[in-house]
C-alpha cells in the first residue's frame, strides 16, 4: 500500500503579466494486490477508513477476476524489508518560502527578458515547487516514508523579425530547496533563451542531410534517456527491445560509459527506495560500450533471475509502479568543445533539446533549437535547430570523442504514465540525419 | 451534497472570504483501465479522480487552489488559500471580468453513454482481449508490445459569483495498442494505432487489432529512396500531428494576442488553399470533445475558422475575449481541475473531400505515404521536421514499397497552401480534432540515402 500527498506552488508570468498563483494538494492512497501471480491495483482519494477497506478489495476481485486471462504468474522473489525514512537534502526549504518574493523573482526575469532586445515579442517564465510525501508499506515488512522536493523553473521566449517568428526554451531545476534559484539563477536562463530567440528570428532552417555533428551536454542527456535508457528497461528487454540478449556484447564506442542512478546527488529521479520498498542503487548499462545490466523491478528481477535495481516507480498514487529511469547519463571524456569541433570539416554544433521520442529498437528523433555550422574546425553561423534521427546505437558506435562539459538536467518521461527523471551527459561527437531543407 | 452543491459551497464561501469575484471547478471521474505489455495483461485499474478548484480575484489579483479532497472543511481550506495567494500575487492589468451568461447549456446528443458508464474491470479486459487476439488472427508476423484501454465516466460542475452554474455528465472510452512485427529477426517500426469514442456501439476492438497489424506488417522489409521534393499523403494521425495542431495554435486568442500567431492580422485573407475548411463545433453530437459549456461554463458553439481557404475567426475563453471586446467562443480549457483555464479547441473539424484514401494514392505519379509521424512541429514558426513512420513510396498511382529512414520537413503555413486534396475518411484524433487523411504537395523528403 501507499500513500502519497503531493503540494504544488506554481508561479507563471506571461508577457509582464501575472498569471494565478497556483498551489493545491492531491492526496491519496492506493493498494496493490498479488493473488496466486495475477496484479489488481485500486486507488482513492478519500482516505476514510471504509474507503481505503474498499481499494483492497477491489485490488483484490480485480486479481482473481483476470487470473484466468493472464497466461503469466508473476513471481516478485523475496526482498529485504525496511523500516526507514529519508528526506531530499535541502538548505532552504520551500515550505517556508516567502511567496510573494518568488512572485516578485518570476517578474523580475519576465522585466529582463522582454527588454533584452526589441525583437521579443511574448514570454512566459513559469516556477514551480513539488513537495512528495511518500508512505510505503508491504506485507512483507516494510515501512518506509519519503519527501522528495522538487525545484524548477523555465523561460519561454519568442522573438519575431519580419513576420518571422522563432522561439526557445531554457530550464533549471533539481531535487533540493530553493538554494537552486541562487545557484543557478532563472534570470541566467531567461537571458539565454532571450538571447537565442532574438539570433534565430532572423536566421534560416539548417539543411537536411548526413553530417558530423557535436551534440550539446543537454542532447546528449536526452539521448540517454531516450534512445538507449527505454532500451535497458527489463520490460522492453523482455519484449525484445535492441538491448535484449546483448550482456556482454559491444553496443556503442568504447568512449561510451552509461549509468542509470537512483542516488545520483540532486538527481531529478533521486529516491532513496522506489516505490515497490526496493533500495536504489547506481546501474551500469553500458560499460566502455560494452552492455553489462538492465533496470528492474521486483517482478522482471525475478523472470531474469538477478537482484531488483530500485527502478520500480510511479507518478502518482493513482497508478501502479512500472520500470522507470531514475537519473540516466553518459558519462563525460576530457574534450573541450573547440577540441570536439577541430576535426569537423563541415558540419553543426547541435544545442538546446527539444522533446523527442524512440523505439524500442533504438530509433529515435529529437527536436534541437540551434544548430551553429561548424566550418574547418571553427564554429561559425547559426541556423535554427531541426529534428534529429537515426539509431542511437549507431550514433553511439560513431561516438570518437566526449566532452568534459558534463550537466545533469531535468527531465519529464513519459511511458504510460509521465515521471520525473534526471538526463545527463556531457557534449560528444558523432553523426547523424538532420531532418533540414 | 452534489458535486454542484460543493461548486457554489465553495463559490459562497470565497464571498464571505472577501473576493471581488470567484469561480469553483470540480471534476468527478471513475476510470477503469487494463494495460497491455508485451501481448500480456500487465494491469488493472480502477480509480476515482476526484478534485475541486478555486480561482479567487481580489483588486485584479488572481489566486488559484485546489484540493483532491471534496470535504467541506477542504473546500475551505482551498478557498482560503486562493484569497492568501491573491493577495500575495501582483495585479493584472488585463483582468476584467470572470464570465457572465444569460445563456442555458443544453448537453450535445450522444456525450453520455450508460453502456461505457457501467463497464467493470473484466468487460474492459474482455475488449482489449479481442483486440489482441484480433492482432494474432491477421498476422502471425505481428505482435502487440503495450496498449492501454480506459474506460471514463465523469461528471464536471463549475459555479462562480456571476450567476453561472451547470454540471454535466459524460463517457469516453479510449484504447491504443503499440504494435511491431518481426521478419527473418528484423523488427517493423512500431505502430501506434488508437480509437476514441464517445460511445460503446462505435467502438471494434477487433478493428483496431488488425488495422495495428496491417501497418506494422506493412512497413516491414523497408528500402530508402533518394532525397526529392514532392507529394505526401498524411494519414489521419499525421495531417493532425502536423496540420491541424498548427491551426489550432495559430487561431488561438491567447497567441494571437501574444504575438505568437503568425495569422494575428489575417483575418479575412486566404492564409490556406481553397479546398480547406475548418470549423470548431463543440456541440458536434457524439464528438470526442462536445460538451453542453466549457472549462468556464460558458456554452459550447460552432464557430468558423477556415472557409476556402479564408481566415475567418479566432478561438477565445472569457480572458481573451475581455481583452478583444467580443464574446467568448466558448472554448475555455483546463487539463483537470489542478489547471487555470487557457484556450483550446473543441472539435476542431477539417472538412472531409470526396476521395478515398485508395483514389487520392491511385491519383499521385510520385511521392510517399506517412502513416505516423515522429517529430517536432512548432506551431509559432510553422516549422516541422520529423520521422516519417510507417511511410510508403508512391510511383505511378501505386504503393511500391515500405520506406526506411526518412524525414519530411517543412513550414506548415506554406503546407496548408499546397494542399492538393482531402479525403473522405475523417475520424476523431488525438488532437481534439477531426482530421481526413490529406495530400500536400512541395515537401522536402529527407532520406540517408
Amino acid at each position: 500500500m501507499r500513500h502519497h500527498r503531493r503540494e504544488m506552488l506554481t508561479i507563471t508570468v506571461k508577457d509582464g503579466k501575472m498569471d494565478a498563483v497556483n498551489c493545491g494538494v492531491t492526496e491519496g492512497a492506493c493498494a496493490r494486490v498479488l493473488i496466486d501471480g495475477s496484479w489488481g491495483f485500486a486507488s482513492t482519494t478519500s482516505l476514510e477508513k471504509k474507503d481505503v477497506t474498499k481499494i483492497i478489495e477491489d485490488a483484490a476481485s480485480l486479481a482473481r477476476a483476470s487470473k484466468p486471462l493472464k497466461k503469466r504468474r508473476v513471481d516478485l522473489g523475496t526482498v529485504d524489508a525496511y523500516e526507514d525514512s529519508y528526506e531530499t537534502p535541502m538548505h532552504k526549504d520551500p515550505a517556508k518560502a516567502d511567496k510573494e518574493e518568488l512572485v516578485r523573482l518570476a517578474i523580475d526575469v519576465d522585466k529582463e527578458v522582454r527588454s533584452f532586445s526589441p525583437r521579443i515579442v511574448s514570454d512566459n517564465v513559469a516556477l514551480r515547487i513539488i513537495d512528495d510525501k511518500l508512505e510505503f508499506l508491504s506485507s512483507e515488512g516494510s515501512r518506509i516514508s519519503q519527501r522528495i522536493v522538487r525545484c524548477y523553473g523555465g523561460v519561454m521566449v519568442v522573438a519575431m523579425e519580419k513576420g518571422s517568428i522563432a522561439s526557445a526554451y531554457e530550464s533549471i531545476g533539481a531535487q533540493c530547496g530553493l538554494e537552486i534559484l541562487d545557484e543557478t539563477p532563472l534570470e541566467e536562463a531567461g537571458r539565454k533563451a532571450a538571447e537565442r530567440a532574438d539570433k534565430l528570428a532572423s536566421a534560416r532552417v539548417a539543411p537536411g542531410g548526413v553530417f558530423p555533428v557535436i551534440l550539446e551536454n543537454r542532447i546528449v542527456g536526452l539521448l540517454a534517456h531516450e534512445a538507449v535508457g527505454h532500451c535497458s528497461e527489463a520490460d522492453l528487454v523482455y519484449g525484445g527491445s535492441f538491448l535484449a540478449g546483448k550482456i556482454g556484447e559491444k553496443v556503442a564506442s568504447e568512449k561510451v560509459t552509461l549509468i542509470d542512478d537512483g542516488m545520483f546527488p540532486r538527481g531529478f529521479g533521486t529516491m532513496k527506495y522506489d516505490d515497490e520498498g526496493v533500495p536504489t542503487e547506481k546501474t551500469v548499462i553500458i560499460d566502455k560500450g560494452v552492455c553489462k545490466g538492465y533496470l528492474h523491478s521486483r517482478e522482471t528481477a525475478c523472470q531474469f533471475n538477478v537482484k531488483p535495481t530500485g527502478n520500480a516507480r510511479a507518478w502518482t498514487f493513482e497508478y501502479d509502479p512500472i520500470i522507470r529511469m531514475r537519473n540516466t547519463y553518459i558519462e563525460a571524456g576530457d574534450y573541450s568543445l573547440e577540441e570536439l569541433a577541430e576535426t569537423i570539416k563541415d558540419g553543426f554544433f547541435l544545442k538546446g533539446g527539444l522533446s523527442g521520442q524512440a523505439d524500442f529498437t533504438g530509433e529515435f528523433m529529437f527536436g534541437t533549437q540551434e544548430a551553429v555550422k561548424i566550418r574547418n574546425g571553427e564554429f561559425a553561423e547559426s541556423y535554427r535547430g531541426v529534428t534529429i534521427s537515426g539509431n542511437a546505437f549507431e550514433v553511439l558506435k560513431n561516438v570518437d570523442a566526449v566532452g568534459k562539459d558534463f550537466l545533469m538536467r531535468i527531465g519529464m518521461c513519459g511511458k504510460e504514465q509521465v515521471n520525473y527523471v534526471g538526463m545527463g551527459g556531457a557534449s560528444l561527437r558523432t553523426k547523424l540525419l538532420l531532418g533540414g531543407r | 451534497m452534489s458535486l454542484q452543491d460543493r461548486v457554489e459551497y465553495a463559490v459562497r464561501k470565497c464571498e464571505k472570504l472577501g473576493a471581488s469575484e470567484a469561480e469553483a471547478y470540480a471534476q468527478k471521474q471513475r476510470v477503469v483501465e487494463i494495460v497491455l505489455e508485451r501481448g500480456e495483461i500487465q494491469s488493472e485499474r480502477t480509480k476515482i479522480h476526484e478534485g475541486i478548484s478555486v480561482r479567487l480575484v481580489k483588486d485584479k489579483k488572481l489566486g488559484f487552489a485546489y484540493t483532491s479532497t471534496l470535504s467541506e472543511k477542504e473546500i475551505e481550506k482551498a478557498c482560503e488559500a486562493a484569497f492568501a495567494l491573491a493577495r500575495a500575487s501582483a495585479p493584472n492589468p488585463d483582468w476584467i471580468s470572470l464570465p457572465k451568461t444569460a445563456e442555458t447549456p443544453t448537453s450535445p446528443e450522444g456525450i453520455f453513454d450508460p453502456k461505457i458508464a457501467e463497464l467493470q474491470g473484466t468487460d474492459v479486459l474482455n475488449l482489449a482481449i479481442q483486440a489482441a487476439e484480433a492482432v494474432k488472427e491477421k498476422d502471425k508476423r505481428a505482435a502487440i508490445d503495450d496498449g492501454k484501454f480506459t474506460a471514463a465516466t465523469g461528471e464536471t460542475a463549475i459555479a462562480n459569483t456571476h450567476g453561472i452554474s451547470c454540471v454535466e455528465k459524460a463517457t469516453v472510452f479510449s484504447c491504443y495498442l503499440v504494435c511491431i512485427a518481426k521478419e527473418m529477426g528484423k523488427a517493423s517500426s512500431m505502430v501506434f494505432e488508437y480509437e476514441i469514442t464517445r460511445s460503446l456501439g462505435k467502438l471494434s476492438p477487433t478493428q483496431l487489432g488488425e488495422k495495428a497489424a496491417e501497418k506494422a506488417v506493412a512497413s516491414l522489409n523497408p528500402k530508402s529512396v533518394p532525397s526529392f521534393t514532392g507529394k505526401v499523403l498524411l494519414d489521419t494521425d499525421p495531417a493532425a500531428a502536423v496540420l491541424a495542431y498548427t491551426i489550432t495554435n495559430s487561431v488561438n486568442a491567447e497567441n494571437v494576442q501574444r504575438k505568437r500567431s503568425l495569422w494575428a492580422e489575417k483575418i479575412g485573407e486566404e492564409v490556406a488553399s481553397p479546398v480547406l475548411n475548418v470549423v470548431d463545433d463543440g456541440l458536434l453530437p457524439f464528438g470526442v470533445y462536445s460538451s453542453a459549456f466549457d472549462d468556464e461554463g460558458v456554452p459550447r458553439r460552432k464557430t468558423e475558422i477556415l472557409t476556402k481557404g479564408v481566415l475567418k475567426g479566432f478561438l477565445h475563453n472569457s480572458f481573451t475575449a475581455n481583452k478583444a471586446n467580443t464574446a467568448s467562443t466558448g472554448n475555455a480549457y483546463r487539463q483537470d481541475y489542478t489547471t487555470l483555464p487557457t484556450v483550446l479547441s473543441s472539435n476542431m473539424i477539417i472538412q472531409p473531400g470526396d476521395k478515398t484514401l485508395e483514389q487520392m494514392i491511385s491519383e499521385i505519379d510520385k511521392g510517399i505515404i506517412v502513416r505516423r509521424f515522429s517529430g517536432n512541429v512548432r506551431p509559432e514558426s510553422g516549422e516541422f521536421s520529423g520521422i516519417a513512420k510507417q511511410a510508403s513510396f508512391i510511383e505511378n498511382g501505386e504503393v511500391k514499397h515500405a520506406l526506411k529512414e526518412t524525414m519530411i520537413s517543412g513550414n506548415v503555413f506554406e503546407a496548408l497552401k499546397n494542399i492538393v486534396a482531402i479525403g473522405s475518411e475523417t475520424r476523431a484524433t488525438l488532437y481534439r480534432a477531426y482530421v481526413p487523411p490529406t495530400l500536400v504537395d512541395n515537401i522536402k523528403i529527407v532520406s540517408k540515402h
